[in-house]
Formats: C-alpha cells, structure tokens, sequence
C-alpha cells in the first residue's frame, strides 16, 4: 500500500519533469496581416515570415481549384435505412422540426453574416466567405418544443476543429431553446454515421459524396427551399509545405502543377487517407497518371513519399510539420493550428 | 511562456465551465460504470472460483478473451446495436452517458471477474480447510471466502476505475465526444490534439492523473483502516 502510494507520485512527478522539458517551445503567435484578395489567385506573400514554432506554410492558395464549398443537408425521416444486415429499418427517429429550424436559421441573413466575420478578429483573416448565391431563408423559425429541442449535427472535423460551430451556434440556442448536439468526422463519416440514422442534419463538404447521399434518398427539400443540397458558405483549401519548399510549388502555374512537381521529386507528402472532403479534394488534384484514388492500395507504390495517414486535419498537420512534407488543408484548420503552436492568450 | 503544467494548475483555479463539465462528465461515466462492473464482476469471480463444474476452464478461458476485448470493437458492437437503424434504436441512447456506461461495464465487468477469480483461486483451498474445521457448511463457507476477498476488491476497484477512465476507443464511438454532454477527458485530450493544441491537451492529463491520484489516495487510506 505504501508504495501504491509512492508509485503515483513518482508517475506524477515524472509527467511534470516531461512537461517541463517539453514546454520550452513556445514562440509568439503570428498575425498574418495580409486581407484575402477576393479574386485574383494569390500566393503567399514572401514578408510573411512563418512562426518559429511552426515551419509549415502555406505555399499555395486561392486558385479556382482550391475551392472548398459546405454545404447544409437535411436528413430525409423516411430515407430507405437500412440496419447492418441490410434489412429495411422505418421507424428511425429523426428530428425533422429542429433540423429544419436549424437549416433555416443558419441560412438566414443574421447567421450568413455572422459566419462571414468568424475569425477575422482572431486570425486577421476571414476564414469562410458566403457564397453570391447562397439560398437565403427568410422562413420563420420555430421555438424549441420538448420534442424537437435536441438536434443532432453531423459535420466534418474542419468546420469543428476552426471553431465556427462554437461560434455560431449559441446565437441559435439562446434565442429558440434548442440544444444543438455536434458530432464530428471526416466527411465520408459523417455522412454515414446520417445514414446510420444517428443525425438530422449534415454541414459537410465533398460534392460527389453529398450528391450520393441526395440520389440515394437520404436528403429531401425543405418547404420554402428549391434543393436538397445547399451550399452556403466556401473558404479555400491551402497547400502547405516546409517554408523552404524544395519542390518549388510557390513558383507553379497552377495548383495541379504544383502536386505534380510534389510527385516528380517524391518530396514527403501526407494525405488524409480518411475519405474525407479534403481527401477527396487532395486525389482530384494529383496527375491522372498516378492512379492516386482514396483507396490505400493504389498508393501502395509510393510509400516512400506518400503518407496515408488515416486521421484528422490537425494530426495531419503535425505530422507535415515533423516530416517536413506538403499537406493539402483547409485554411481555417491551419490557420487554427498555426496559432495554437504559439502563445495562447 | 506558460507551460503546460502552469495552464493545468489556472485552469482548474479558473474554475473554467467547460472544464467541470469535462471533470463532471467523466465522473458521472467512471463511477457508475466502475461500480456496476464491481457489483456485477465480484461475486461471478468468486463464484468462479468457488464452485467446480464441467466447463469451467471453458468459462475462465473465455473471460480471459474478454479481458482483451479491444475496446474500439466494444464500441464498435454497441454502436452498432443502438444507432438509429440498430435493433436497440428505440431506446434512443445513441451519444448518451448511459450508452458509454453499457459499453464500459462490457469492457470492464470481465476484468473484475478475472481479477477476482484469480485471487480466490488461490486463497479457496486455504479456506474450505478453514471451514471444514468449524464445521460450516456450503453457504458459509462461500461467504467467508467473499470477505477473505474484500481486501482485493478495492484493489480490483481501482483496476476497474483506471481501465474507465482512460478508455477512449469505446467511448469516443458510442458517446460522439458531444461537448457539454459526451464529452470525457480522453475524448477532450484528443479533440485538442486534433487542433493542434497540445499544451492544453496535456494539462487535461495532468488533471486526469491528478483526480487518479487523489482516488488512489483515498482507497488507500479506507483500506488501511480496513485492515487494521
């Protein structure tokens, strides 16, 4: 009993002196002071000098292709389920009344304007912008009833891991009652954790995969909205690299070039290998020739460059900082994790 | 320059909201889960030990498999019997405290068992002489053997308790790591990790290692005064 005791403390003590040792790190945040240029693709200007903590930068930005848009879906209550097995499952329970209130308010003008300021003061950036033609809702929305007052949200960890949810989301609490239960995955996840029945709305981003999900008749039109998918709100993928860049992307004429410049010198890269929205938007951009698809095999042969890492943003993230590798990430997830590497306030 | 350590010691002196509710959290899945796992696994364990039949080595063999039951297939399986198209679904307790619960005491229950079994494996003959000495019979003789063992069960309590508190795999898939409702420390710790924000990560560890430490010291002292 007595060295129970004796082996906690030491435990303790051991974690403490680990700490110590590995807490010398700290270095000022950067305040990147550049606004986003709103059409012409920009790349990152060179007196941004990155933190010392933190080599990772972003070498490439804002090209057409780099567009990241999300999109809102309402889960249809009398999609076909099915259980595991396969069998038809009908009696899932979905909160249609909250979901719907929630897609409405995000989608009225107080929540676009709200979400199109997020993050300038902090980050000195926007880090999503709404889209020209964003459907507005102007429907009136329901205060939370007993019934209806949990809504359960699927999303991607980008849109939770940059902090908007926690943003935006109290405005809508505080004001109709409602309690919005935010679960959080790669893409391809979230949208099978709705298909599971477990969520009433979807806020993600990968195209193709949300169109499988509309065509395959887990979504349906709310009242007073014209589709089953609505984009709303966009900000841009980055690619980012170790700021000395050996492959040279900063000097590439357009983002594909850039990855086949990546992939002509093998230089380090890690990929999200989750099926993710950002994953789904790395495979597009490698040279056809490759054959890179989301599956593992077909990067069998380049596993002395190519890191399929299978996690989240900011792990990812981490692990390009530690190769020195180039990494395709939202900009909200990087610039987040760029500020978290330096003094917190 | 704030390390980690020193972010630790503010947070809990800010009394941060989050953060309690992450300490309150965790508290009401370990203690019901690893109680449960107690009641459940103690008298099974010694049960176990007790009685001799055809197939218990089956028995014993197959709630050491258990022991090693990965924790992510225990999550795997629950979420699978209670998601919104499982057989379970009318339940509604897909991401709740309760789900986490069931997952943890599947997980927990057959290392209680085992632990237990084993140590009144090893003190059962020890006891029957005892008992055929006095005279008592079958009954008797199995609860004396419980309170030869009541000194293992804080320690097997506490197994319990740290395989609760530290389990992240089951947790994260049945609980969804919901702020403010899911959300335990491990699921936290990895949350911040994802973000990149390591200092704050491993001051919740520290404030997990903390609140084991604390628990250690209290079982320690109630089985010191025990056994005097």
């Amino acid at each position: 009993m007595k060295h129970k005791k004796l082996i906690s403390l030491l435990l303790a003590l051991t974690m403490v002196l680990a700490l110590a040792a590995c807490s010398n790190t700290d270095e000022p945040a950067e305040t990147p002071a550049e606004t986003p240029a709103e059409t012409t693709p920009v790349e990152t200007p060179a007196e941004t000098t990155p933190a010392e903590g933190v080599d990772l930068t972003i070498l490439y930005e804002q090209d057409d292709s780099m567009l990241n848009t999300y999109s809102l879906l309402a889960v249809n209550p009398d999609a076909p389920f099915v259980d595991a097995d396969g069998n038809a499952v009908s009696d899932v329970y979905i909160n249609v009344e909250g979901a719907a209130a929630l897609i409405n308010w995000m989608l009225s003008q107080e929540a676009l304007d709200l979400a199109a300021n997020y993050g300038y003061e902090e980050y000195g950036e926007y880090l999503f912008y709404v889209l020209d033609d964003a459907p507005v809702s102007t429907a009136e929305i329901p205060a939370a009833t007993e019934d209806t007052a949990t809504i359960r949200m699927s999303t991607t960890t980008s849109v939770n891991d940059s902090g908007l949810l926690g943003y935006l989301l109290p405005f809508f609490e505080d004001e109709y009652g409602y309690t919005v239960e935010v679960t959080s995955a790669g893409t391809g996840a979230a949208i099978a954790n709705a298909t599971y029945g477990n969520a009433d709305l979807l806020l993600v981003h990968s195209k193709s995969q949300e169109e499988n999900f509309v065509a395959g008749g887990y979504s349906y039109v709310l009242d007073g909205l014209d589709a089953e998918r609505l984009p709303f709100l966009y900000n841009y993928f980055v690619l980012c690299g170790p700021s000395d860049d050996p492959a040279g992307v900063k000097e590439a004429a357009s983002v594909t070039d850039a990855f086949a410049l990546i992939a002509e010198g093998e230089y380090p890269f890690v990929s999200r290998g989750d099926a993710s929205g950002t994953h789904t938007k790395e495979i597009s951009l490698w040279p056809a020739e490759l054959g890179i698809t989301t599956e593992a095999d077909s990067v069998a042969d380049y596993t002395g460059w190519y890191n399929y890492s299978n996690a989240g943003m900011g792990v990812c993230l981490t692990m390009a900082e530690e190769l020195h590798a180039y990494i395709l990430s939202d900009k909200a997830t990087y610039l987040t994790f760029r500020a978290n590497n330096g003094v917190m306030e | 320059m704030r390390t980690a350590l020193e972010q630790a010691v503010q947070l809990v002196l800010s009394g941060d909201y989050q953060l309690i509710n992450i300490i309150s959290v965790t508290l009401q899945m370990s203690i019901p889960s690893s109680v449960i796992s107690l009641i459940l696994g103690v008298p099974l364990g010694v049960l176990l030990a007790f009685c001799s039949f055809r197939g218990k080595g089956a028995l014993v063999i197959l709630n050491r498999t258990l022991m090693g039951l990965p924790p992510v297939v225990c999550g795997l399986l629950c979420y699978m019997l209670f998601s919104g198209v499982g057989p379970f679904r009318h339940f509604r307790l897909m991401y709740t405290i309760p789900l986490m619960i069931i997952a943890q005491v599947i997980l927990i229950t057959p290392i209680v068992i085992g632990n237990m079994e084993s140590f009144a494996q090893r003190i059962t003959p020890a006891v029957r002489e005892t008992a055929r000495g006095l005279g008592l019979g079958r009954g008797r003789t199995f609860l004396l053997l419980v309170s030869e063992t009541r000194y293992q069960v804080f320690s097997t309590y506490l197994l319990g308790f740290a395989r609760s508190i530290a389990e992240v795999g089951a947790v994260s898939m049945v609980g969804g790591a919901i702020a403010y409702k899911t959300n335990v420390m491990t699921t936290a710790i990895m949350n911040y990790t994802n973000r990149g924000d390591f200092t704050l990560g491993v001051a919740l560890g520290v404030i997990l290692l903390a609140m084991s430490l604390v628990l250690n010291l209290t079982v320690s002292l109630i089985q010191g005064r025990l056994s005097r």
